[in-house]
């Protein structure tokens, strides 16, 4: 009865009937609209961009997986033979490979990109401390995935760099030795090995990463966009707590933001999300998707020989952002070094990282204005890409 | 005389090694002092004139065209020095070693020496045109960026020929080999810095002299003494009544800002050193044994660790003249600075600490003396380089880092007052100067001689005999403890 009632009126009320049910039910467009129609700072908008280039990226390696899953099987005996498979008789299993190897190298290079443009900015500033440790959290397990996907091929490079990095807890004092066997599934590595970070690949580390992003872009939205110094300036002909508080009034969501120094708490001048932003955003994800999938076709993924754990001339080489991580393992090559070295050592450099919002507690935003962290970031900088270069010709006079 | 005869009476001009290098020391110690100040400061005038365009600050303009204006007043005499090395000592008194070095990296050479022709171009053209260029900054700016791209890459060229000596890559002298030899990169790199770090503490000396100079005559009198016999001891206190003009207070203050920028410069890239040069004598260690043994536990160790007290007083006299200007300025955490400046004095001794009190490692095994100082021996555990020097090192390089970061941020919040420096703090900047060009001269002769007694590393003898026995990489050889 319902449906013939249905079904017997015109065509576009129809379509209006079923929209509005579905409103009724979902709330959607109202959802649509609360997403698309806030403000964001007018200034810096494709510096903004990079942080919805890091979403679009994540998806793609999302995507790509799922393709990639439909064909491999994590085992030791045959994890290789799948992916040589794909390699050799899928029509577009290279290209999936190539588009999964190049979306991991981008996602690093441009989630690292946003962090930089988040510090420079002094965007993790209060009340935005907690944006700055999920996305801080989001960028290691990043880098997590990476290192677990490259276990996952089970050739030559993936299997000696199973060895090497499964090793690194067991300089950690008292619990090293078990977190090592707890993931190696024994003293040596081998088939649980490669199960258990396949687990962790595509389960564990997602899971925990999905999370992160929801959390991330919620309090996004609760708090708005910072921008930079730049949207903040006032004009020093005029009284600035009058324009402030002018700007405050006529503040639009999300602003202004609560908790923060009034002169930092709705920008000078907004536009809207949609369309302004969102342009940017795409336009700056479709590029980069575009470059991954050229380079996924002509590059596509190397796939060394089979793994052989006899052999004693293979030299395991590390994926380019393990560069200055392997060059450090290099100068601090004995027991307590490394202990010292990797635990300590970057350790302290990552909490640092994360905690960076609860360290760096003054007003100031402008970088020259902030040397208490900006020369230790300069310095750590430098010395990553220092350990960079130095890897790289470590690696050829091997 | 004959042609004929007097050609096949031709020999090597007479000296002994040590004579022979004496003179090539004393000759490429000069010019390496002046070649790395003109690299580094070029990059240094970048930046100062930079930071002018974009702030529109009058004080980083004129500091740009003084480092411009240096570098053309001794760019003819280093390249002087070059020639006379070239031409003269290595083709005169180490003929053979220098002709088949020449070979070997022929057009290395051809490229580096090409790189002189246009930096005279460019460093010319920019100080001859600088008033002209006025109106048009950027482009100003931009041949300065080349003549600095210029410099850099001379540098890296002659990076590799001297790289490639110490470290030759098993005797492969394919082009590409040479300029990836395992040295040649971590030497690139630590020279980069060493040159910015220099070329700040030349502009630190720079600065502070000619405000010594211009505060030379000031006196402040006291009740207890007559007018005029006590030293001025801030600009502050000049401008109570003994402020000559308003010019010279002027020049003061700028002197003072410019030793400031100087010691900044000097001291923040110094802090990357200590893990540039492990670094850098991990590769040797791994590439050229015998010379990283001669370094660390051989005849040379000792001289190393007068590098690496140089080292540690460019830590401490950087944080002795933060602590003074500071104090000066009754900015908050000047007790903070001087906390640090005695743990770096005291990480400092750790780190000096030789590992054994004889000559080298080989002798307090030759003298029985394999065993703790306190058990009668010649060792001494406490200067092990692993873990304790390196536990000093990374110390050093921490509270180095909060004391540049202290002084910035108290510079940052306005802390430090202008004219508000003593004449201490400034003869502290000359002896930080001083500190830094005695460093590098102690690194030139550490690295030189580490390869003894090899020119070419297992190819060539210092007595110019050509070899194929390539020095042991074996540690045990070596008597590695």
């Amino acid at each position: 009865m319902i449906v013939s009632r249905w079904l017997t009126r015109p065509f576009k009320a129809r379509m209006r009937g079923s929209a509005a049910w579905f409103e009724d039910r979902t709330g959607a467009t109202e959802l649509l609209h609360k997403g698309l129609y806030e403000a964001v700072p007018k200034k810096g908008g494709w510096a903004y961009a990079l942080g919805s280039a890091t979403l679009a990226l994540i998806l793609l390696q999302l995507f790509s997986g799922i393709f990639l899953l439909l064909d491999y099987v994590p085992s030791v005996t045959d994890a290789f033979t799948s992916l040589d498979y794909l390699r050799t008789s899928d029509g577009f299993g290279a290209w999936v490979r190539g588009l999964h190897l190049w979306g991991s190298y981008t996602l690093i290079f441009v989630i690292g990109l946003h962090m930089v443009r988040t510090f420079l900015s002094a965007s993790y500033k209060r009340p935005r401390e907690l944006n700055w440790v999920t996305g801080a959290l989001l960028f290691f397990l990043v880098l997590g995935l990476a290192i677990t996907g490259a276990m996952l091929p089970w050739d030559q490079a993936a299997y000696w760099t199973t060895v090497v990095v499964t090793n690194i807890p067991h300089y950690l004092p008292f619990i090293g030795d078990g977190i090592r066997t707890l993931w190696r599934g024994g003293e040596f590595v081998g088939p649980i090995t490669l199960t258990r970070t396949f687990a962790i690949h595509i389960w564990v580390l997602p899971f925990l990463m999905f999370s992160l992003i929801g959390a991330h872009l919620y309090l996004l939205r609760r708090h708005g966009e910072f921008g930079a110094w730049v949207n903040y300036s006032t004009d020093p002909n005029e009284d600035e707590e009058k324009q402030i508080g002018e700007r405050i009034r006529r503040a639009e969501p999300p602003y202004p933001t609560k908790r923060i120094a009034r002169r930092y708490s709705a920008p000078r001048e907004t536009v809207p999300f949609f369309p302004d932003q969102l342009i940017k955003d795409v336009v700056m994800s479709a590029v980069l998707i575009a470059v991954i999938f050229v380079m996924g076709l002509i590059s596509g993924a190397p796939l060394d020989e089979p793994s052989n754990p006899a052999t004693l001339s293979y030299v395991p080489t590390p994926e380019w952002f393990f560069l200055p991580l392997d060059q450090f393992l290099v100068v601090a090559p004995t027991n307590p070094l490394i202990a010292i070295g990797v635990f300590g050592v970057l350790g302290i450099g990552a909490a640092l990282m994360i905690f960076l919002p609860f360290i760096d507690r003054s007003p100031e935003r402008r970088p020259l204005r902030r040397p208490e962290v900006i020369i230790p970031a300069l310095f750590m900088a430098f010395t990553v890409i220092v350990f960079a270069i130095l890897g790289i010709s470590r690696l050829y006079n091997l | 005389m004959n042609l004929r005869i007097l050609l096949s009476s031709l020999q090597p001009v007479g000296g002994s090694v040590l004579t022979n290098g004496v003179v090539v020391a004393i000759v490429i110690l000069l010019h390496i002092q002046i070649a790395t100040y003109i690299t580094g400061s070029s990059t240094l005038a970048i930046v100062s004139e930079a930071i002018s365009m974009a702030r529109k600050d009058e004080r980083h303009g004129r500091l740009a065209y003084m480092m411009v204006k240096s570098q053309v007043q001794i760019f003819a005499f280093g390249s002087a020095t070059a020639i006379l090395f070239v031409l003269f000592l290595l083709t005169g008194l180490w003929a053979i070693f220098w002709t088949a070095l020449q070979q070997i990296t022929f057009w290395v050479m051809v490229f580096e020496a090409a790189f002189f022709l246009v930096e005279i171009v460019l460093l010319y053209s920019i100080y001859a045109n600088w008033e002209r260029l006025g109106n048009h900054r950027r482009a100003r700016l931009g041949m300065m960026v080349l003549l600095n791209i210029t410099l850099w890459w001379q540098m890296f060229l002659i990076d590799v020929v001297a790289s490639f000596m110490l470290t030759p890559n098993a005797g492969d002298v394919s082009i590409l080999n040479q300029i990836l030899n395992p040295t040649a990169l971590p030497l690139t790199i630590h020279r980069t810095i060493g040159n910015l770090a220099w070329a700040g503490a030349v502009i630190a000396v720079i600065g502070a002299f000619n405000y010594l100079r211009l505060t030379r005559h000031s006196r402040v009198p006291t009740p207890d003494a007559p007018a005029g016999l006590r030293p001025l001891r801030s600009i502050g206190a000049m401008a109570v009544g003994h402020l000559e003009t308003e010019a010279k207070r002027a020049e003061i203050l700028h002197w003072e800002w410019v030793a400031q920028w100087g010691v900044i410069w000097a001291v923040a890239l110094s802090l990357l050193q200590p893990w540039v040069g492990y670094s850098y004598a991990k590769e040797i260690q791994l590439h050229a044994y015998g010379a990283w043994y001669t370094l660390m536990f051989g005849s040379l160790s000792n001289v190393f660790l007068i590098q690496i007290f140089l080292l540690g007083m460019i830590f401490i006299l950087g944080s002795l003249f933060f602590w003074r200007r500071m104090v000066r300025s009754g900015a908050p955490g000047a007790g903070r600075q001087l906390a640090l400046m005695v743990a770096l004095i005291l990480l400092t001794l750790l780190a000096i600490q030789p590992a054994w009190f004889a000559g080298s490692y080989a002798d307090a095994v030759a003298a029985g003396g394999n065993h703790p100082w306190w058990q009668g021996g010649l060792l001494n555990p406490i200067g092990n380089f692993i873990p304790f020097k390196v536990a000093a090192l990374i110390g050093m390089v921490i509270f180095g880092l909060w004391s540049v970061t202290s002084y910035a941020t108290a510079l940052s919040r306005g802390h430090i007052v202008p004219g508000g420096s003593s004449r201490g703090a400034q003869r502290t900047a000359l002896i930080l100067g001083v500190t830094v060009s005695l460093m590098m001269m102690v690194m030139g002769v550490l690295r030189e001689h580490s390869r003894q007694p090899y020119t070419i590393n297992g190819e060539i003898t210092l007595h110019q005999q050509i070899t194929n026995n390539a020095p042991s990489s074996s540690s045990v050889d070596q008597g590695q403890p």
